[in-house]
């Protein structure tokens, strides 16, 4: 595989002192800036890749560089250089990073950014070298030499990022309302300085790239919402190669990647002394032993290993097994048989866990137009390929279907595995339709109908463009986010409670407003028209939820004996908790009793009287030959 | 201390998050199912109909035969009998039945029942039958009661009982309203007690009448407003095999959910697993001096007092830029709390918007509780009807239990569809299909690639019509299972192999390549050039393999590593480098990640500083 790319960026960031200027009520510069390479630099720790990062400050009442001299560069100190980011860097910029005093001259820190990247890298490779200026641009400038500074940025391959207080097309008479981030000096407009900062960043900018170059300027604000998400690192897709057949004599060479798989993250917890929170002082051991009253431990050696076939244990041998079980020759994409998509498009029977694109290989002219010939003649009779799949040599074979996929700017074969007739189960449910119980009124229909009106998701503005309000492929897996949400917090407040969850993606996962707004009539209406009543008789349900309760369920471990005693205590008899089956589904109990009875105890003592007599919750709970 | 096991593996288990998922199963219904096979052995039962290939009895056995090697297969804890009533001979427990011989007492199939029923197969299984049970007088009350015992016999719980009776003859008793009556009775009591009696009627020349006296006998449909007996008979084996396992298996259900469409209004739904991989099972541990299953203990303990570690005593931790991060147990567990069991509606989508590849798992199946939220069914009929007349699909978030993560599903509707005999292919309900997040979505580089002519395309269409075959869903078994399972089949029974098995997932290319003939050459002679090799191994711009591959070793001084380490700039070293370095120094690591390595590596030199 190609080594992985890798980017070396400079952040450079205004600290002087009108960063510190903000109208009443508004968040100084200074602080936003701040946020931006916070939250920047915490999804490159959390990313975990090679990229190399930079900080520079201007404006600062210290200074240090190399390029400082005969009062040259001066208020420009380079706060680190080149480095994988960690959580020191953090730490620094949130303790350490302070306002300064003094003004800076942003084309100046550009020129100390560019030696920087231009120093740090040399013989090394970098597929891209990038400076962000983070300032408000109220400093004056010596623009002399910027006819040089954008040559040598053009040279070296560095490309310019601006971050600003203000949006770029602020004028003088004062955008206080645009976007929200109104101008310095309680919403005066710009001051002279910034309005011949921006011509000058517009200036660099546009030489740099004639056309896309504006885009890279962008506000404060902008991006703080933008990095708010934790990108989850892109892995390179993985190719494979292989060759798809017709019968023994039409072959076409083809590769494959995964296109939709659920994502997760790369690193697990491991478990830690809970003191020293060493993973080494954890040791996890596991012996056998014979199932006899004195649990004789054998060693690992003198077992062998087995299967159950029925109510027959097997023994069978990894030596057997590996020679009589199914073998596969290689990989494979060979087609079956050719079906009407319309039989196997039962969406409700795609299996596995992955969606896996077909194309040709890159430079095979060739097998591109065999393989287009078969997507077409395919999308043409809307039918599918059912293949026989192996992913490798001994891997086990599936059955799958291969849709053609006609794309603007490509074509490919989609590949998605169909059941075997082990992974089916024929239900039947009783019918809903022709049972006169729950037939609806048209009443109840037209209500439902205006219910769906008033919720469809997908809209037809005037242009007649369709517009998706919420795009499930667009939202972040808010489980990744809440984590490194998490870790974040707790990485730099390690004694810090969790913190809650962000507002942002509490909203994201929710119903739109527009359309919860909308339906509230209609839902009213159904409300009227569709008596729901709970159906009081939900003991049964408390007392499942009462073992789902992880604690008390998993982890309380008491003698059984005690437990009667307890709920004699509290009033319960063991009959009803545990005398029959009939009784124990309708015995009710307070969720607190039996909480309640697990304090009394204690928790040593639970431990302690799990001990003794080795009996497990989980047993007297899950198992039913308890019973 | 036996049960530290127990205790850590279900750690484990939560360690993995969503594997349990699958397997989670109503905690109400838990418990064994069992099914008792009760077969009339009459001598009509031998005689072929005309029609028929096979005898009644025939078509039974071969039926219960596909019902005990799947049980093995899918759910081996259940418990099967084979009853025969009707027998010259009589076997029961207590010897108290006449005409009644249990063939195999209620208990889980293993390789020597299938065996058995195997014996029972054909004419020589005929033959069999009438030597050992021979064909007697009926008395199918005696017989319902030996059954009744059989169950409560049982001291499992059982959650699911159900009896089956397999017969030709709509008059058991000819007209004898005393045995009549009793049977009746009987049927009455283990109705009673939980057991739904099935009727599974075979052909009878002059029709199979249900009402003469079965209806009295087999247990009311699920729903009232069903007609209760498929009143066709069964002629086909495969109708029989069919019905039989739509009735034999239980429906569960992994979760019992409100459908919140909004604030207040909530219907109760259940949610089904209706398709999902089969998997082999896990292998056992045996003592191999009496091949008794072991159990296998885990505990923790400390690696430097050696005392054993209470979960109390454990956190857990993740490193990120060699920082260590530590939480609680709990706190990781609620982390992936957003909000309570559920699903919740967000609104609606025409159909069109489902694509394809929004596909990450198989799906889940929805049906309304109606005992849980009075109402339920109504609503959830009403949407059902709606959607699919509109062709919309309802998006929604589902957080299936309480601590797991939220996920969207499209609950694509899907009304009832029956077949000519009446027999359900199509529930009622919604599939909710897993839609996929923003990083679960993986972008390529898609090659730009000539595409094909018309005539090119044209020649490809004559070879897809010509391999066109019907696609049905349960026509390919699993191979790899199969052949496990028939290989475990040969060891138990000692037979001198295992039974072949046919791999369907194999193409059939000597068929393939006929009904082509010259189509294929034809094909590729309008797309592949004379010097282009379709088959050649994709001699990729990978460097041919040469002796320069391997690289010379490379030590690296403790002061550049140490250098590497303070940068953090370790990665940029390669594994085998990596590895020789933890080597060097003694460094232990747990796995061959990277990460892993430069993990350790950089502990060691934190702490050795």
């Amino acid at each position: 595989m190609a080594p992985s790319a890798k980017s070396a960026l400079v952040l450079c960031v205004d600290v002087g002192f009108s960063m510190s200027n903000s109208g009443p009520g508004q968040e100084p510069p200074f602080e936003q800036a701040k946020k931006v390479i916070q939250k920047f630099v915490k999804r490159q720790v959390f990313a975990e890749n090679k990229d190399e990062l930079g900080l520079v400050l201007f404006g600062s009442d210290a200074t240090k560089n190399n390029l400082a001299k005969d009062g040259q560069y001066q208020n420009i100190y380079v706060h680190r250089n080149l480095m994988i980011p960690d959580f020191g860097l953090l730490e620094e910029i949130q303790n350490d990073i302070h306002p300064g005093g003094q003004q800076g001259d942003w084309l100046d820190a550009l020129v100390v950014c560019m030696d920087l990247l231009q120093n740090e890298t040399l013989g090394k490779k970098y597929d891209r070298l990038n400076i962000a200026v983070l300032t408000d641009l109220d400093s004056p400038v010596s623009p002399d030499q910027l006819d040089i500074i954008t040559g040598n940025l053009k040279r070296a391959g560095i490309t310019l990022q601006f971050f600003l207080p203000f949006p770029m097309d602020t004028d003088e008479a004062g955008g206080g309302d645009v976007g929200g981030s109104g101008p310095p000096h309680g919403g005066k407009g710009l001051s002279r300085e910034q309005q011949q900062g921006l011509d000058l960043v517009k200036q660099v900018m546009m030489s740099l790239d004639e056309e896309d170059g504006l885009d890279e300027v962008q506000t404060f604000s902008d991006a703080i919402e933008k990095l708010s998400v934790f990108k989850h690192v892109e892995k390179r897709p993985m190719a494979w190669p292989c060759t798809l057949t017709i019968g023994s004599c039409l072959t076409i060479k083809i590769v494959g990647y995964k296109a939709v798989c659920e994502e997760r993250p790369r690193k697990s917890w491991s478990v830690v002394d809970a003191q020293t929170h060493q993973k080494e002082d954890v040791k996890r051991d596991v012996v056998y032993c014979v199932d006899d009253d004195e649990e004789t431990e054998v060693p690992k050696d003198d077992t062998i290993q087995g299967f159950r076939y029925g109510s027959d244990i097997v023994p069978f041998s990894k030596v057997d097994q590996e020679q009589m079980k199914y073998k596969t020759d290689g990989k494979s994409f060979a087609v079956l048989g050719f079906a009407k998509q319309s039989l196997v498009i039962n969406r409700h029977h795609f299996m596995g866990n992955q969606i896996l694109k077909v194309f040709a290989p890159k430079d095979d002219e060739h097998a591109g137009v065999a393989l287009s010939a078969l997507i077409r003649a395919l999308d043409e009779l809307k039918m599918v390929a059912v293949v026989r799949y192996v992913y490798a040599r001994n891997g086990n074979p599936q059955v799958g279907a291969a849709f053609p996929c006609i794309k603007e700017k490509y074509e490919c074969l989609m590949y998605v595995q169909l059941p075997f007739m082990e992974d089916l189960r024929q239900y039947t449910f009783p019918s809903l339709e022709n049972n006169k119980k729950y037939t609806p009124s048209e009443n109840q229909l037209s209500v439902v109908d205006s219910l769906i009106d008033s919720m469809m998701l997908v809209e037809e503005n005037e242009d007649g463009e369709k517009k998706d309000l919420f795009k499930v492929n667009h939202i972040p897996n808010p489980q990744y986010q809440r984590l490194f949400q998490c870790l974040h917090h707790r990485a730099l407040n390690p004694s810090a409670p969790l913190p809650p969850v962000e507002p942002w993606l509490i909203t994201a996962l929710q119903r739109p407003q527009a359309v919860a707004a909308r339906s509230r009539a209609p839902l009213e209406n159904m409300k009227k028209l569709f008596p729901l009543k709970e159906v009081v008789k939900k003991k049964e349900l408390k007392t499942k939820q009462l073992f789902r309760k992880g604690k008390v369920y998993r982890t309380a471990v008491w003698k059984q004996g005690g437990l009667q005693n307890n709920c004699l205590e509290t009033g319960m008899s063991t009959e009803q908790l545990f005398g029959n089956r009939d009784v124990y589904r309708t015995a009710v109990w307070k969720q607190g009793c039996l909480q309640n009875s697990c304090l009394e105890t204690g928790r040593e003592g639970l431990q302690n009287s799990c001990l003794e007599t080795g009996r497990f919750t989980e047993q007297l709970f899950g198992n039913r030959e308890v019973y | 201390m036996a049960e530290w096991n127990a205790y850590y593996q279900n750690e484990e288990e939560d360690l993995d998050g969503e594997e349990g998922e699958e397997s989670g199963v109503d905690y109400k219904t838990t418990g064994r199912d069992s099914l008792v096979f009760l077969v009339d052995a009459s001598k009509e039962m031998f005689i072929k109909e005309e029609s028929g290939e096979l005898t009644p009895f025939d078509m039974t056995m071969q039926c219960v035969r596909s019902v005990y090697t799947s049980k093995i297969i899918s759910s081996d804890k259940d418990l099967v009998a084979l009853v025969f009533y009707g027998t010259e001979q009589s076997k029961n427990p207590r010897n108290s039945f006449k005409h009644v011989y249990v063939y195999h007492d209620l208990d889980t199939p293993g390789a020597g029942r299938v065996q058995d029923v195997d014996g029972l197969r054909g004419e020589d299984g005929a033959k069999v039958a009438a030597k050992t049970m021979g064909s007697g007088k009926t008395n199918l009350g005696e017989a319902l009661w030996c059954c009744s015992n059989l169950y409560s016999d049982i001291k499992l719980r059982l959650s699911h009982k159900r009896l089956m009776i397999f017969t030709c003859r709509d008059s058991p008793h000819e007209g004898d309203s005393e045995r009549d009556r009793q049977a009746r009775t009987k049927a009455g009591d283990l109705k009673e007690t939980g057991v739904v009696i099935d009727l599974m009627h075979l052909m009878k020349p002059g029709g199979f009448d249900v009402s003469i006296f079965f209806c009295d006998v087999v247990s009311p449909p699920e729903d009232d407003a069903e007609l209760g007996l498929q009143m066709e008979p069964c002629v086909k084996l495969e109708d029989l095999k069919k019905r039989v396992r739509a009735k034999e298996m239980k429906k569960r259900s992994i979760a019992r959910l409100n459908l919140c469409l909004g604030e207040g209004m909530n219907v109760a739904v259940g949610v089904y697993i209706t398709a999902l991989q089969a998997r082999k099972p896990n292998p056992i541990k045996l003592f191999k001096d009496n091949n008794e299953p072991v159990r296998t203990k885990t505990r923790l303990y400390h690696t430097q007092t050696g005392s054993l570690l209470l979960p109390s005593d454990t956190k857990r931790a993740q490193v990120y830029a060699s920082k260590q991060i530590v939480m609680e147990k709990d706190e990781v567990d609620v982390i992936k709390k957003f909000s309570d069991p559920g699903l919740e509606l967000i609104g609606f989508k025409p159909m069109e918007r489902l694509k394809l590849h929004h596909h990450l798992r198989s799906p889940v199946f929805i049906y309304p509780e109606e005992e849980m939220v009075t109402g339920s069914a109504c609503m959830f009929t009403a949407l059902l009807k709606r959607c699919s007349e509109r062709n919309v699909f309802a998006l929604c978030k589902y957080t299936r239990i309480r601590n797991s993560p939220p996920r969207f599903l499209a609950l694509v509707p899907q009304r009832e569809e029956l077949d000519e005999g009446q027999a359900q292919i199509a529930a009622p309900g919604f599939h909710g299909i897993f839609l996929p997040y923003a990083d679960d979505i993986r972008t390529l580089d898609t090659p730009q690639l000539p595409t094909a002519s018309d005539s090119q395309v044209d020649k490809m269409k004559e070879i897809v019509q010509k391999l066109r075959f019907k696609y049905r869903c349960d026509a390919f078994e699993n191979p790899v299972l199969q052949k496990h399972f028939r290989n475990l089949e040969a060891l138990a029974l000692d037979l001198m192999a295992p039974e072949e098995i046919e791999d369907h997932t194999m193409p059939k290319i000597e068929m393939m390549d006929e009904r082509l003939g010259s189509l294929a050459q034809e094909f590729k002679d309008l797309v592949y050039p004379a010097d282009y090799n379709p088959e050649g191994k994709t001699a990729n711009k990978r460097k041919p393999a040469g002796g320069a591959e391997k690289k010379p070793k490379v030590d690296i001084s403790e002061d550049e590593l140490r250098g590497h380490v303070q940068k953090n700039t370790l990665h940029k070293l390669t594994v085998p480098i990596l590895k020789d370095a933890c080597k060097q120094f003694g460094v232990k690591v747990t796995g061959t990640k990277k990460q892993e390595l430069i993990d350790a590596l950089t502990r060691y030199f934190q702490k050795t500083v």
